[in-house]
Formats: C-alpha cells, structure tokens, sequence
C-alpha cells in the first residue's frame, strides 16, 4: 500500500514536471523546425516539419498530443539524432545508468567505512583529515575531479584509458541491458568486462568524490550524535565490545540520515552526468540531455526531463523502503496508518 | 586510424553538413565528380558528361563496376533514386540544387539524365556533395508511415547509424554518442594508398585534456581543428607529435554590417569601420597565421577577383570617411551591438580588437555574446538582427558564385547568411545572370564584376581566412601535407592548402604503425 501510494504521487509529479518543461522549452529562443533542417532548408520543408510537430498548435493542444503519445512509448522524433527518442532512450540511458551504479556503489561503501571511523574515532588525526578532505571534496566540482583524475591517471602516470568504453583490440559484447560491463558478465566475457571496468573508474570515481565527503559526514554526524545517547552508555558499561556497538547498535540508526541523501545523490549524479560523459567521451544520457538542450530539441528535453523525473522518483522509493527496512519504528507506523 | 571530432555529426547525406558530417559523407560516399588537389572538377563515378546547348539537361555516363559496400553493382537508376531523395528530402546541403533540378531518369543502366527547371551554369561542379545512395538497399529500409508516401520516411531513420554508399570506407558501427567506426571496403574502384588504415574511428571528443593524453599515449593519429592555440602549444612539446594546418580554400570569417540600421546604413560608416580596423592583429596576434581576406570571397576559390579594394588600417582615413558621412556631427548618439557567437568563444576576441578600433574613431561598439538558436531567430526579421554578426560562411561548391549568392541575394537576407540585408536588385540580377552563366570563363569574369560592386558598397568587414590546425603523430602521413600545396611556415606548423575534401580522405593517410583491432 506504502508503494502504491509513492507510485501515485510521482505520478502527479511526473506530470506536474513534464506539464511545466514543456511549457519551458516552448519559451526558449528558436525555431526547433528550423534548426533541425538546417539554415538552408528551404521554407516549404520548415513549415512542413512545423506541422508535423505540431508547433502551429496551441500549447495546451500541443501537450495533450504529446502525452497521449507518451503514455504509448512513443517520444516522438529527436531532431538532433533524426530518429525517435525512445531509440535513443534505449541507446543510451544504459551507460549512464551503468556509471551511476557503480559511483553509487563506490561512494556508498567508502562512505560508510570512512563515516564510521570518522565518528567513532572524533576529533582523532583520520577524523580531521577527513574533515578537510569533504570540505574540499564538497566544494570542488565534479568537472574539476574528472580532469584531474584524467592528468594524473591517464597523462602522468598513464595508468588508466582516458576516454571511450573499450580498448580496440577487445571484441565488445553483444548488447543485451545496454551495459557494457553487465552485458559482458552475462555473456561469459570476462577479459571484456576487466577491460570495460577499467574504462569506468576514471569517470565514476569523479562522479563519487563529493557525494563521499557528503555521505561520510552525515554518517559521521550520526555516529556522533548517537554515541550521546544512554543506550549507548549503558551498553558500554554493560561491557558489550565496541564493535559490536558500533556496527550493531550504531549503525543503523546512524545510517538512516544518510540513506535519505543517497536517494537524492543518486538522480542528481544522474542528472549532472553529462559533464563526465562529455570529458570522457562516455555515450551517456546526460550528454543527450545536453545536446537536447543545446538545439532545443524539444521531444528529446522533454523525454530526458521526464525519464530523469522518474528515475529519482523511483530511487527515493526504493531508498524509502530500505530505510524502513532499516528502522523498525518507520515499519510500525505504516501499520499503525 | 583514430581521429577527435565535435559532436553530433550525421552520416545521412541529407542531413549533415557540418565538417565532421562532410568527412564521413565524404569517405562513405561517392559522388559523380570530384575537386582535384587543385580545385578542378574532374570525373569519378561519373567517366564523362555533356550537356544540351541551353545548358537545362545533362547527361553522364557511368563507370562500369563500381560495386556498393554489399556488393551491388552501381548503375543509372541508383543516382536518379538518389537525386530524387536528395531534393524531395531538402535538406543538408540540397538547398543548392533544388532550386535548379527538375528531376533525375535513368536514360539506360549507364547514363543518368538530369533536367534542370533553369539554367545552372556551376551545376556539375555543385554536384561535389550529390551522394549516391544503393537504391535497392534503401528499399528494403524504409519505414512505412512516413511522410513521403510510398517511400515512407525515405529511409532517414536507417540512415542515421548505417550507410548506403560506395565509397573507400563502410560504416562497422555508430553510436552516435562515442564514435563512428568505418572499415576498408575492399572493392574500391578508387584504390588505396599502400600503408591507409583497415579501420578509422571517428571519436566524438574535443576535450582539450582527453587529446593532449590521447596523443601523448599514442591512442591518436590525428586531432580534431577545434583545440585552441594554448592547448596545440602544450601539443607540439609531445615527442614524436607533429603540427600542420589546412587553409580554409572555400569561404571566411565577416563582420555583417546591417545596412539598413543607423549608422550603418551610411557607406561612410561603413569604410570608416573598415579603415579602423587592425587586421595586422588580428591575423597576427589573435588568430596566428590567418590570412586576410580581399574582398568578399575567399582567395583559393575559383572565380576571385585579385584586384578588388583590400582594406587596411588607417585611422586618418576612418576619421575621414565618418566625416564625410550624415552622422558625422552625432555618431556618438549610437551604440552599434555586434552579436558573436557563444559556442565560438575565439570570436570574443576579434569582437573586443574591433571594438576597441572602432572606439578610436568615436564609435561605441557593444560586443554581445549570443548563444547560436538566437542568432539565427535574431537574423530572421529586420528589426531583430543586431547592427553587426560575426560569423564564418563557406562556399557550398568551389566557385565564387556559391558564397556570392548565399551572401549578398536577397533571398537569403533574412538569413543568418546575411545580415547586410542588402535587398539590392542590380546585385541580384547579376548573380543570377552569372549563375545561368554556362560558358565557364565568362561566367568567371561575371562574378569577378560583382565582387568589386560589393566592395564598392562596403556591406561587410572582410576579416579573414582561417586555417586549421591538427596534430599527428610522426607515424602518420596526412593527405593535405602530402599532397596540398606549401603556403607558408606558421607558428606551430607549415600551412598548405588542399582543394577537395579538405584533406580528410582516409584512403589516402598512411599510417606506418600496427593497431590491433578487434571489434
């Protein structure tokens, strides 16, 4: 019941958000027609194109056409592209997805294990060390990591390739989910999947850095808050060993907080990827997105919008339950509703 | 073969038209002729062609054996499916010809017939960019629903990540958001040089730090001309890197002064402004190794008139002409926008040198950065455009009529192609004689006429000819250094200039080092 009512509202959501970037995109300068066939094209192939994307319309026409076609898969056409949206969805939205599993995964696990020492042990050297690193990894940008990650591990010390998802003497897998490394799993092709994995820590490990330094410091704040509370200090006087205080009485409740940020990292990593996949020539959905946006193409704004719209709707569901997995007392009062 | 390009680029014919677009048509495709090293038309899939006495319809003759990359044989009947395609479609680069052709038949399975609704004089020379498609394979590719009835979409969606052509290279794969993979077609009727590449990627970055890394880790054998002067610096101290530019043999870089604006609308303002210009600098200082314009059309195309008025700087004679002219007592009551484009962040330097001059002579010049969707909305309404546009324009086939026409005609003056807007009908009139010109060398003489009348008017700044730099590694032969022609040692390399394909033809690059390849 707890889902069926989430997947209602993000519905309303969805609709509110797609209801209002369609009206955005319409507002930017520029004739989409236009633009999509060039400046040369002579008049009557304008117009046509107009036509056939409704642009003559009113607004309020203009949306309920577009969502009566959406709600049947169909996008529309990509007139940066030429070909349907929902190909180039297809296309590409895997390989983002692909980058931000792996970020999250990086960042998650990093998170916990530096969050942890760093609120258990507060005010230690590691504790303040890792102070200034998340005031620094916070405050940098993702872009500043990535080139930096690119001089120092592809230039330098040329230990990791620069750009792209595969060496060129390695066969690519064929494609199944659209992620290179999965698709390569599931295939047996394990030198691919090396090879491929190889390929994505550079951008994913630019991705992870200031979602680290913000995930640990909420669990370390956790941690701290926690540890003044009197089942703590009745535990340790009971002579329970501190790590079983820490990973089973702390834990979990420090946890929730940053779990809630998780939600939101994740659609923003999502979101802000097209400044990665622009550095690291990786054919994601953030740099669709962008080209979208740069010749307004109004089908592909749309469809991005939305589809990223969904995409954090369904993670902050998904972090919601693992938060009331995590804490008993959520559980209970979705009964007691 | 691994060479950078910006991205999207498109491998349709119809669409692309950009310089990465062009390359892969280019290497993709064959057309009916080709420019030579040295800028002739001369024949290639075609072996000869003539033309009836009023010049409306032209005949040409096939090669036999030119086979398409899935083995089928070219014949008449491709190129007249083709050229029906290409102008019903109308875009990309169509725009040249569908004003002039009728329609396309096969006479016989070797000869094409074309018939023109007008006189065309450059129209086998226009025809550079007339790509011939495999008739039978876009059949079995069309998609129903389409808006073009039978033919359905004509195969557009197909053709955005596949070809249908006979060119040296077939497409293996396109993401369009990585790169383009092309392989040798083996049964080239142009052949290949001895050492060109089994396979070519066409990697859609630009990134100044992913080339620099990629040539410095030997992952590149030829960069795209986008990286700026700072980055192909830090290039050239790569051991075994090497540096070399291409002219620009086609068209240039204008300051569009919209002479219907005041004070532009005044040709003293107009002289004024390009007395006080600095080209020294700006061909020097700002963009190295650039080569003044003379005139409205670029110095390498055929047709270009050497003796027409070159400006250059001299202030006494800008204060001279603003004198002269009706805003002299008030020309400080005007402020003169100058639009530049936001994603050419070079052209903000020109914009603040000519600004800087202009104000020398009491003229405020604002320079406004203006994302490229708006300058073109800007350019399509007189009262919209700004006073002045920095923009490059290029001639669509090599002959002066090409950049005359789309720059100065009055059907382009609500274009960003013009933003002169100079609705001047003796000037259209003789355009278009010249364009129904046949006899060659007068027609020649036509637009060597026309270009000092539009010298005379002043309707442009005439800022430059670029060139464009790319870095190699020492291995790889590049066409345009091997076979274009030496102009000048530049800053970072030698300069040479190459008719044709610009020097991208992958046949011919030798790349003398072995890349394994197993995709």
């Amino acid at each position: 019941m707890y889902i069926g009512r989430r997947l209602v509202l993000s519905v309303f959501v969805l609709l509110g958000l797609s209801i209002f970037i369609f009206t955005l995109s319409r507002v930017i300068p520029g004739d989409p027609a236009r633009l999509s066939l060039g400046p040369m094209a002579p008049q009557w192939a304008v117009d046509q194109l107009r036509e056939r994307l409704h642009l003559n319309e009113p607004l309020p026409v203009q949306y309920v056409i577009w969502l009566t076609n959406a709600i049947h898969g169909d996008f529309g056409e990509s007139i940066v592209t030429k070909r349907p949206v929902i190909l180039d969805v297809i296309t590409f939205f895997p390989a983002s997805l692909e980058l931000v599993l792996l970020s999250t995964i990086v960042s998650t696990v990093l998170a916990i294990v530096i969050g942890a020492i760093s609120g258990r042990r507060a005010n230690s050297w590691f504790d303040n060390a890792f102070r200034l690193f998340s005031y620094i990894g916070i405050a940098v940008p993702t872009f500043v990591w990535a080139i930096m990650a690119l001089f120092l591990f592809g230039y330098v010390w040329k230990i990791l390739p620069t750009m792209g998802q595969l060496s060129t003497n390695i066969a690519p897998p064929p494609t199944i989910t659209g992620m290179m490394g999965l698709d390569a799993l599931l295939t047996g092709n394990i030198t691919a999947f090396l090879d491929h994995f190889r390929y994505m820590l550079m951008p994913a490990f630019a991705m992870s850095i200031g979602r680290i330094a913000q995930e640990a410091r909420i669990l370390r704040s956790g941690f701290i808050e926690n540890l003044k509370k009197d089942y703590i200090t009745a535990e340790v006087s009971y002579g329970i060993p501190e790590r079983s205080i820490t990973f089973k009485y702390l834990m979990k409740p420090s946890l929730i907080p940053m779990i809630s940020i998780l939600g939101m990292d994740i659609a923003a990593s999502m979101g802000g990827s097209f400044i990665i996949e622009t550095i690291f020539n990786w054919p994601g959905f953030g740099r669709y997105g962008m080209w979208a946006m740069l010749n307004k193409d109004l089908n592909a704004i749309i469809a991005v919008v939305v589809i990223i719209g969904a995409f954090f709707a369904i993670s902050n569901i998904v972090v919601d339950l693992i938060i009331a997995s995590v804490d008993p007392r959520i559980r209970m009062m979705e009964r007691g509703a | 073969m691994r060479s950078t390009w910006p991205l999207p680029f498109y491998i349709d014919p119809s669409v692309g038209t950009d310089g990465a677009s062009s390359t892969a048509e280019y290497n993709l495709y064959d057309a009916l002729i080709r420019i030579d090293f040295d800028g002739k038309t001369i024949p290639w899939v075609a072996s000869k062609w003539n033309s009836s006495v009023d010049g409306m319809t032209y005949d040409f003759w096939i090669k036999k054996g030119i086979k398409f990359h899935d083995g089928h044989e070219m014949n008449a009947e491709d190129i007249a499916w083709s050229m029906t395609r290409f102008i019903t479609l109308g875009t990309g680069r169509a725009y040249v010809l569908t004003p002039f052709v009728q329609n396309a038949i096969a006479r016989n399975a070797t000869v094409v017939r074309f018939t023109l609704k007008s006189t065309f004089g450059p129209f086998v020379s226009a025809l550079n960019t007339f790509y011939i498609l495999n008739k039978d394979l876009m059949m079995q590719h069309l998609k129903a629903g389409g808006q073009y009835g039978t033919m359905g979409d004509y195969g557009k969606e197909w053709l955005t990540v596949n070809d249908a052509g006979s060119g040296a290279y077939k497409v293996k794969k396109f993401n369009m958001a990585e790169k383009l993979v092309m392989e040798k077609h083996k049964d080239y009727f142009g052949g290949f040089n001895a050492m060109s590449p089994d396979i070519v990627e066409m990697i859609g970055t630009t990134e100044a730090m992913t080339v620099r890394t990629m040539l410095a880790n030997k992952e590149l054998e030829i960069s795209d001309n986008w990286q700026s002067m700072e980055n192909l610096k830090e290039i050239k101290k790569i051991p075994g890197v090497s540096i070399a530019a291409s002219m620009d043999v086609s068209g240039g870089w204008y300051l569009m002064l919209d002479v219907k604006k005041a004070p532009l609308d005044d040709v003293h303002v107009r002289r004024a402004l390009a007395y006080c210009f600095d080209y020294d600098q700006l061909t020097t200082t700002l963009f190295p190794d650039t080569v003044q314009m003379v005139g409205p059309v670029n110095t390498r195309l055929p047709g270009f008139n050497p003796d027409v008025f070159q400006f250059h700087r001299d202030i006494t004679k800008a204060k001279a002409e603003l004198a002269l002219s009706k805003y002299a007592t008030n020309i400080t009551k005007y402020k003169i926008s100058l639009h530049w484009c936001a994603e050419v962040p070079d052209e903000e330097k020109g914009s603040m040198l000519f600004m800087t001059n202009a104000a020398e002579i009491g003229i405020d010049v604002e320079s406004v950065k203006t994302p490229w969707t708006s300058m073109v909305q800007e350019a399509s309404s007189l009262e919209t455009k700004p006073h002045i546009m920095y923009i490059s324009a290029a001639a669509a086939y090599p002959e002066a009529g090409s950049l005359l026409i789309n720059r100065y005609h009055s059907k382009q003056a609500l274009t960003w192609w013009q933003n002169e807007a100079l609705l001047n009908t003796t000037l259209d009139t003789a355009m278009e004689d010249a364009l129904k010109t046949v006899d060659y060398n007068t027609r020649m003489a036509k637009y060597k006429a026309i270009q000092k009348d539009i010298v005379n008017i002043c309707p442009s700044i005439f800022m430059f000819q670029a060139i464009s730099y790319r870095a190699f590694p020492d291995y790889v032969t590049v066409p345009y250094v091997k076979y274009g022609k030496f102009e000048k040692t530049g800053s970072l390399g030698n300069v040479y200039s190459y008719q044709g394909s610009g020097g991208m033809e992958f046949r011919l690059f030798e790349v003398n080092r072995l890349v394994t390849y197993a995709g």
